[in-house]
């Protein structure tokens, strides 16, 4: 049962690893009804106002694929599916039918290739096999697009969470810097031309 | 004193449509000369206050520059047999605010040098080509090179590189990043010469502006500070100030006007509200860019002037120019930080002129860049040169890397001027206004291309003279798609049967209208053409206020 306490995005990872741990993988009736019964206990957790929960489920799992979470956080962690929330709902709102048209493809094509269209419970791998073979998508690179777009946008816009995305390539975001600005000028400071 | 005021049933001595590059200065010059001047704009006046970080609004979400997001689609096709598509970003790019283009460039301000002004005497014909010499000679123009660089605001260093200049530049240039560094030291053992790249960018701070800050967002976005010397922080205000100057912002020019003397009389314009007004002028002046300029002199058409307001020679439009590109990127082994402060501080001008007996006509300039301007999203969506991988854990450690450790030597070069090349009305899309949308018609020379791999060949050279760990070179092989110099498409020119202004900026068929900005361009200079424009509408304004003074408008 799934506690009251929990935030979405600990519901969405719990059904995740609950289903993947499970013998049984959780039919999508059951994961929608745990979904509706979390949006309805969560209401107050920064509930999506585009996405459902199923949908922003496989999104977020694209996204994690495509910028992963390894030795430092990814796009899970840089709240990317909540910047995709935002601008599919917002100024992409005309590019919402091309990503649920990808959606239902990649979820067909996950049943016929592992048995269950729930992409986000595959493995890593699997997952992987999938988003290879439509790399080439329109579908995939407006993900590709959204992804990169969320892991590094300002964080108003609902990504890049803590600046978990500029810290990833040591941006700072300062607004007055001196020279030295790198090793080289520091070099050439020192030694000339 | 306070920003004038005119009511637009009573003629005033000047309208200027465009307050960018040129606009600003000839909205300037003339209303400090006392001409009464009416400035339309189509976009807001923002100060530097109003400008920010924000690259998704900046660069995905048109905020400056406007795009068929915002209402203003664009078509572009190769040939003019085509029919050409709707493209999905501005084909010709510019920002829609006072100070237009200026208030987003980055400043990189190349004079011509004397040859550019008589290449078509030296090196001879270019079949297939409008390839021709200017009206004017460098020492024409070099005095209002000068009063660019000292009235706008530049920084740089006087040297030996240069062509002759009668004084030096206001201020020091912009201290050396590590990517300038690498190119000096790599142009130092292939026996070339790196130099201090100019810049309309405040170094320190000057007449009542602030020095840069170093914050790096130049390219595309605007200066929160004012150190850029865009026309809207160095010369509006003084515009302004002088009492004979209306700004009218969010006003889009729908035509001008003529009478049956086949004079201009008044400009009539769109309110944000789509109100419509109608100014009266004794003389109009368009400073509306290499795109637009074109665009309202075709709307502009009447029975007198049936092919275009001021095309007899039917050249409105064409000979459309962007300069060609070239990009070697390198990944170094240490950190080169290229983000921050101005785009580029070295440039190489050994190739100004590739010697002819290579076969074919160009040459360019090469200066040290940050990738994809430096900006953490356009830098991660251009990321997958140098492994090819566009996700996944490799690419993940290539965005980590590169932005810290990579830069690229840029190559900036010559485009021909082809009939073939154009602005043209699009004969189906609309904009927002109901208005035919731009359509451009564009295909290089294949002297352009070769001069695009030229530099490209030079640059990698210089890549690896410079150390890089790995390489990753491109040039656009198979045609440019767009740009943001917007040149050729109303040349000057002495011959009123081949050129659509005059060496002053006046238009041949009608006596009281100019087009001043990047249209002027005869030849497309070495790949940064704003102080031309610039330098341009100093000399133009100059030569309106003589003639407005003799009564000859």
């Amino acid at each position: 049962m799934i506690s009251q306490s929990l935030t979405r995005r600990a519901f969405l990872r719990a059904a995740t690893e609950n289903a993947q741990n499970s013998l049984l993988i959780l039919s999508v009736p059951s994961l929608l009804l745990a979904g509706k019964q979390a949006q309805a206990a969560m209401a107050t957790a920064q509930p999506f106002s585009t996405l459902g929960v199923e949908e922003a489920a496989t999104l977020e799992a694209i996204a994690s694929r495509i910028i992963p979470s390894d030795e430092t956080p990814g796009a899970a962690e840089a709240g990317v599916i909540y910047f995709m929330d935002n601008i599919l709902g917002g100024s992409r709102a005309e590019v919402l039918p091309e990503v649920r048209k990808g959606l239902a493809e990649l979820y067909s094509a996950s049943l016929g290739r592992f048995g269950t269209g729930t992409f986000y419970i595959l493995s890593p791998e699997q997952q992987d096999s999938l988003l290879r073979d439509i790399e080439r998508t329109p579908f995939f690179n407006t993900l590709r697009y959204l992804t990169i777009a969320g892991m590094f946008t300002m964080p108003s816009y609902g990504g890049n969470k803590n600046r978990i995305g500029w810290q990833l390539i040591g941006f700072e975001d300062r607004h007055v810097w001196q020279p030295p600005y790198g090793y080289y000028d520091a070099d050439y400071m020192e030694k000339g031309a | 004193m306070a920003q004038a005021s005119f009511p637009t049933r009573e003629e005033v001595d000047f309208v200027v449509v465009g307050s960018g590059s040129a606009g600003g200065i000839v909205a300037r010059e003339l209303s400090m000369a006392g001409f009464s001047t009416v400035v339309l704009e189509q976009g807001p006046y923002l100060q530097p206050g109003d400008f920010t970080h924000d690259e998704w609004a900046v660069t995905q979400d048109e905020q400056l520059a406007w795009g068929p997001r915002k209402g203003h689609p664009q078509t572009f096709r190769r040939y003019e047999h085509e029919k050409a598509e709707i493209s999905n970003r501005a084909v010709l790019g510019y920002a829609h605010n006072v100070g237009g283009s200026s208030a987003h460039f980055s400043g990189n301000f190349w004079r011509l040098r004397p040859v550019d002004f008589m290449e078509r005497s030296l090196l001879g014909e270019i079949p297939g080509t409008n390839f021709t010499d200017w009206p004017i000679t460098y020492e024409e123009l070099e005095p209002y090179y000068t009063k660019v660089e000292w009235e706008i605001g530049m920084s740089g260093l006087a040297g030996p590189w240069d062509p002759p200049r009668s004084r030096d530049y206001p201020l020091p240039p912009l201290p050396v990043k590590s990517s300038g560094v690498l190119l000096e030291r790599a142009a130092k053992k292939l026996g070339w010469t790196a130099y201090p790249e100019p810049h309309a960018i405040l170094s320190k701070p000057f007449n009542g502006r602030p020095g840069c800050v170093n914050c790096g967002f130049c390219l595309g976005f605007g200066c929160e500070v004012g150190a850029k010397s865009s026309t809207a922080v160095a010369m509006m205000p003084q515009a302004l100030a002088s009492g004979n100057c209306e700004l009218r912002t969010g006003c889009t020019v729908s035509r001008v006007d003529t009478d049956d003397n086949g004079r201009v009389t008044e400009v009539v314009y769109w309110e944000e509200d789509g109100t419509v007004q109608a100014q009266k002028a004794k003389a109009v002046v368009l400073c509306a860019n290499g795109a637009e300029t074109a665009r309202l002199l075709f709307l502009s058409e009447s029975s007198r002037h049936p092919d275009g307001l001021a095309n007899a020679s039917g050249m409105v439009g064409r000979n459309l120019m962007f300069n060609g590109s070239s990009s070697v990127a390198g990944l170094f082994e240490h950190p080169v930080n290229a983000y921050k402060s101005v785009p580029t501080t070295r440039v190489i001008h050994d190739f100004y002129s590739i010697d002819p007996s290579n076969g074919f006509y160009g040459g360019g300039g090469i200066d040290a860049r940050h990738l994809s301007r430096g900006l953490p999203m356009s830098a991660a969506l251009g990321t997958g040169r140098f492994s090819g991988a566009r996700w996944g854990s490799q690419f993940k450690k290539d965005i980590a890397r590169e932005f810290t450790h990579a830069c690229s030597f840029n190559g900036h070069t010559t485009s021909l001027p082809l009939s073939s090349n154009n602005v043209t009305l699009d004969p189906d899309v609309k904009d927002k206004w109901g208005r035919p949308a731009l359509r451009t018609t564009f295909m290089n020379h294949p002297d352009d291309f070769k001069t695009m791999k030229f530099f490209l060949d030079r640059s990698v050279e210089l890549m690896e003279a410079a150390g890089a760990t790995q390489i990753s070179a491109n040039y656009e092989m198979e045609g440019q798609t767009g740009g943001v110099h917007l040149l050729g498409t109303c040349r000057m020119g002495n011959d009123p049967a081949t050129s659509v202004v005059n060496k002053y900026n006046r238009a041949h068929d009608v006596p009281n209208l100019f087009m001043v900005d990047g249209s002027s361009l005869v030849t497309s200079g070495r790949g940064q053409p704003t102080m031309t424009i610039m330098a341009l509408a100093f000399r133009a304004a100059d030569h309106m206020i003589q003639a407005a003074q003799r009564g000859d408008i």
